[in-house]
């Protein structure tokens, strides 16, 4: 009972929103379970939310290490929450949009969040000068090929790579470094992400199938528990 | 108001980028403030557009919404000792949907679609009537006929990529890398971008010292 | 603008008209004297109603959302700065309801053909039919990887990337944290796994806790392993490499939906000199896993993982049942590409016929 219904709703969705793609009364299955999920989530937030709750009032009251910054995390929740949930400060009444102009909510989210959210964004341009670092330092031959590759659809799209090159004859125009980073990206690049993508489908369909059937059930737990 | 806000915003930026030095209080403050507060942010988020807006308000009109909630509400079960395993119900329900939407998905967008556009002309009356564009465009799909016939080698799971075959892996492994190498070189630019415009922000909304 | 012809929809669920029609002689590309054309319904006799306006040059319309029991005629008023000219009335009429998309019946076949090759070498396993299957490096890795945590007395982090389990990717990476788990419970090392998204910490508790319990140390289990951290992007990753510089694990894996995050993880957890596993099916994230980890898992090697690694019979045989889906992808872009070759460059017209009817086949609706 514990393994059974849980197999048999499985493969009863699967089955049912493969089908529907060949019988158009059924075509909005796939919109459906979409919304379906949605709503899920938000329940199942409970769950989420309320564990993020309990390590943090657990570090706290065990004056365990750093427990002072999960009152900082704590209070920024419940903040927020108020913030939103009641939409305080917000132009009109509750009706109104939760993130109207104007709102607590609104300002946190553009004075705090955004500019948290787009710093640790931008450390990827530290991260892809070290990573690029590395790149470059890797002695072998897979690693050389990415490299080179790279290098030219870089020069590419700066105006170095233009200046560079600039004196190639129109008749050759193909050895411009911008066209040659235009006919790489089309020809070189789209073979390899072609291979990866239908591998990647191959491998889709091989992974549901094996859900779908039951042949790959471990998500669900063990039998006694 | 404002003054603060913009002050509040660049203790945070650069509390974020004090991490590239190391671990660090002013790092550790961002970090729990970020979680905290984008953690209230998205169940807020959840709640008025998932929750009151597509169920909510929509319950009377289309009462298979329902179906949703009732998972949901399943799912919370997982706080109940006794019965916590009917949380699986729903999870089976997620699992198998999103195994059959996908399949059929993928199946065509990256299977049939990406097949379909490999079949090109290695040679053409069709193409320009300048020999520079046909000989470009000959040799292009050559290299994508190749280059994809030769990654498919590269996936084989069966067969161990010794002798022939292992040649033809090896091919395909080189036109993977040079995809891998065409990307990130591609990307390159716009990640030192963020960066240059987080710079922006601190030196010019912030200190002002460039307009 | 002249000949309005209406028609029922083909293969849908009886909900959508088409019409037709041929532009004014007025409506040119440049200087052209229409200014819109007006789209007007008729329901059950009804008064006509303006459901829509289309810039000059438009030659079709689809009307969606219409009812079975329901009559339509529709007109369209051609608009100029002169007068409105408008068309002949279409004559009422119903829409029809399919019950097959045979549009898609060259679709269902070859999807059967697929599934039905990885379905029967799933069954010729179980049978047990031995089947050969390629060593995949970054999985061999696996062994070691935990093995070298348990030896330095460190945990392992296992971040199964930023999207919920609605995306194949989450379910791939949870299956894996499924074999992954069940070495580790053995072993006795410490493992670490801080999600974004609710649902996969549930998922996640469940599959760890199967696999402690199959290892036979279900006590050594605890929810504390995974735990939720917030469902923002960024903030996710501000807490993860807070975790990984802090914690210091020895071993990182990076399985699942990864964006832009995916090169911040990969170089913090490269800087704390953990041994990285990282896979994911999203290729433009995959050059910055191989620049950054140990292995990675390139898109179908992800999928294969979770099979690969629980060493199954019927698990392996799906993996041979995908080989024969690249078999036949590429045979048919070796035939399609000869046949199109000859059809075109030399005008063998059976050639191109074949080209195209394959095309026709793998059109993918």
């Amino acid at each position: 009972m514990k393994r059974q219904v849980p197999l048999f709703i499985t493969f009863f969705v699967g089955t049912l929103l493969i089908l529907s793609v060949f019988i158009p009364p059924m075509e909005n299955l796939g919109e459906n379970f979409t919304l379906f999920f949605d709503i899920i989530a938000v329940f199942a937030f409970f769950l989420g939310g309320g564990n993020l709750l309990r390590v943090h009032f657990k570090k706290l009251s065990k004056k365990k290490r750093d427990w002072q910054y999960s009152i900082v995390t704590i209070c920024g929740f419940f903040f927020m929450l108020a913030a939103g949930l009641f939409k305080i400060g917000n132009p009109g009444d509750i009706a109104s949009s939760v993130t109207a102009e104007g709102s607590l909510f609104q300002t946190i989210y553009t004075n705090m969040f955004v500019p948290l959210g787009s710093t640790m964004y931008a450390l990827l341009g530290f991260f892809v000068a070290s990573a690029s670092y590395r790149a470059f330092r890797a002695k072998n031959r897979e690693a050389t090929i990415l490299l080179i590759a790279a290098f030219i659809i870089l020069l590419g799209r700066t105006p170095f790579g233009t200046m560079l090159t600039v004196w190639i004859p129109d008749s050759m125009s193909i050895a411009q470094i911008p066209n040659l980073a235009i006919w790489i990206m089309n020809s070189f690049n789209l073979a390899g992400q072609r291979a990866i993508l239908i591998g990647i489908g191959l491998g889709v369909v091989s992974m549901s199938l094996r859900l779908i059937l039951g042949v790959e059930r471990t998500y669900l737990g063990d039998d006694s528990a | 108001m404002e003054h603060f806000a913009l002050w509040l915003a660049a203790f945070l930026t650069l509390g974020i980028i004090s991490f590239l030095y190391k671990d660090n209080p002013w790092y550790k403050l961002s970090e729990a403030i970020f979680v905290g507060v984008s953690a209230g942010y998205w169940v807020v988020i959840l709640f008025w557009d998932n929750f009151y807006g597509k169920f909510w308000l929509n319950k009377g009109d289309d009462p298979t919404l329902w179906v949703g909630a009732i998972l949901g509400l399943l799912m919370i079960l997982r706080l109940a000792p006794k019965i916590g395993w009917i949380s699986r119900w729903p999870l089976a329900f997620i699992v198998g949907a999103t195994g059959g939407l996908w399949l059929m998905n993928y199946f065509s967008s990256n299977i049939m679609v990406q097949v379909q556009a490999t079949i090109l002309p290695l040679f053409s009356t069709g193409f320009g009537t300048g020999f520079d564009a046909s000989f470009g465009q000959i040799i292009g799909n050559l290299v994508i006929f190749v280059g994809t016939f030769t990654g498919l080698v590269y996936f084989f799971f069966s067969k161990e990529h010794t002798g022939a075959f292992g040649k033809t892996a090896r091919v395909g492994i080189f036109f993977i890398m040079i995809t891998f190498g065409a990307s990130f070189g591609y990307t390159v630019m716009s990640r030192m971008s963020l960066l240059i415009g987080r710079i922006d922000f601190l030196l010019g909304d912030w200190l002002g010292l460039i307009k | 603008m002249t000949s309005l012809i209406a028609s029922d929809h083909k293969y849908d669920d009886g909900d959508k008209i088409d019409l037709a029609w041929v532009p004014s002689i007025d409506d040119l590309p440049r200087d052209g004297l229409v200014t819109a054309y007006k789209i007007y319904r008729i329901t059950n006799d009804g008064a006509p109603v303006e459901i829509a306006e289309l810039t000059p040059g438009a030659n079709s319309f689809r009307d969606e959302d219409r009812e079975l029991d329901s009559t339509y005629s529709y007109y369209v008023a051609t608009m100029s700065d002169g007068p409105t000219v408008e068309s002949n009335r279409t004559a009422p009429m119903q829409t029809e309801r399919e019950w097959l998309n045979l549009d898609r019946k060259f679709m269902f076949l070859v999807a059967l053909i697929l599934g039905g090759a990885i379905i029967y070498f799933i069954e010729t396993a179980r049978r047990g039919k031995k089947l050969f299957v390629r060593r995949i490096a970054g999985l061999e890795a696996v062994d070691e990887a935990i093995g070298r945590a348990t030896e330095m007395g460190r945990p392992i982090l296992f971040i199964p990337g930023i999207h919920d389990m609605d995306d194949v990717q989450t379910l791939a990476a949870i299956t894996i944290l499924g074999r992954v788990a069940g070495q580790v419970a053995e072993y006795e090392t410490k493992i670490r796994m801080p999600v974004a998204r609710s649902l996969v910490m549930t998922a996640a508790r469940e599959t760890i806790k199967a696999a402690y319990q199959t290892a036979g140390h279900p006590d050594a289990y605890s929810d504390e392993m995974v735990n939720y951290v917030t469902d923002e992007q960024f903030g996710y990753v501000a807490a993860v490499d807070g975790i990984m510089v802090r914690e210091k694990p020895a071993t990182v894996f990076l399985l699942g939906a990864f964006f832009a995050e995916s090169l911040i993880l990969a170089e913090t957890g490269n800087s704390i000199g953990a041994i990285q596993i990282a896979g994911t099916a999203r290729p433009a994230q995959l050059p910055f896993f191989i620049a950054a980890c140990d292995f990675t898992l390139i898109g179908e090697e992800l999928f294969a993982a979770s099979a690969y690694l629980s060493g199954e019979p019927k698990q392996l045989g799906s993996l041979k049942g995908q080989d024969v889906g690249k078999m036949i992808a590429m045979i048919v872009i070796l035939i399609g590409v000869l046949a199109v070759t000859l059809g075109d460059g030399w005008g063998i017209q059976v050639m191109a016929d074949l080209a195209n009817t394959l095309k026709m086949i793998f059109s993918g609706s």
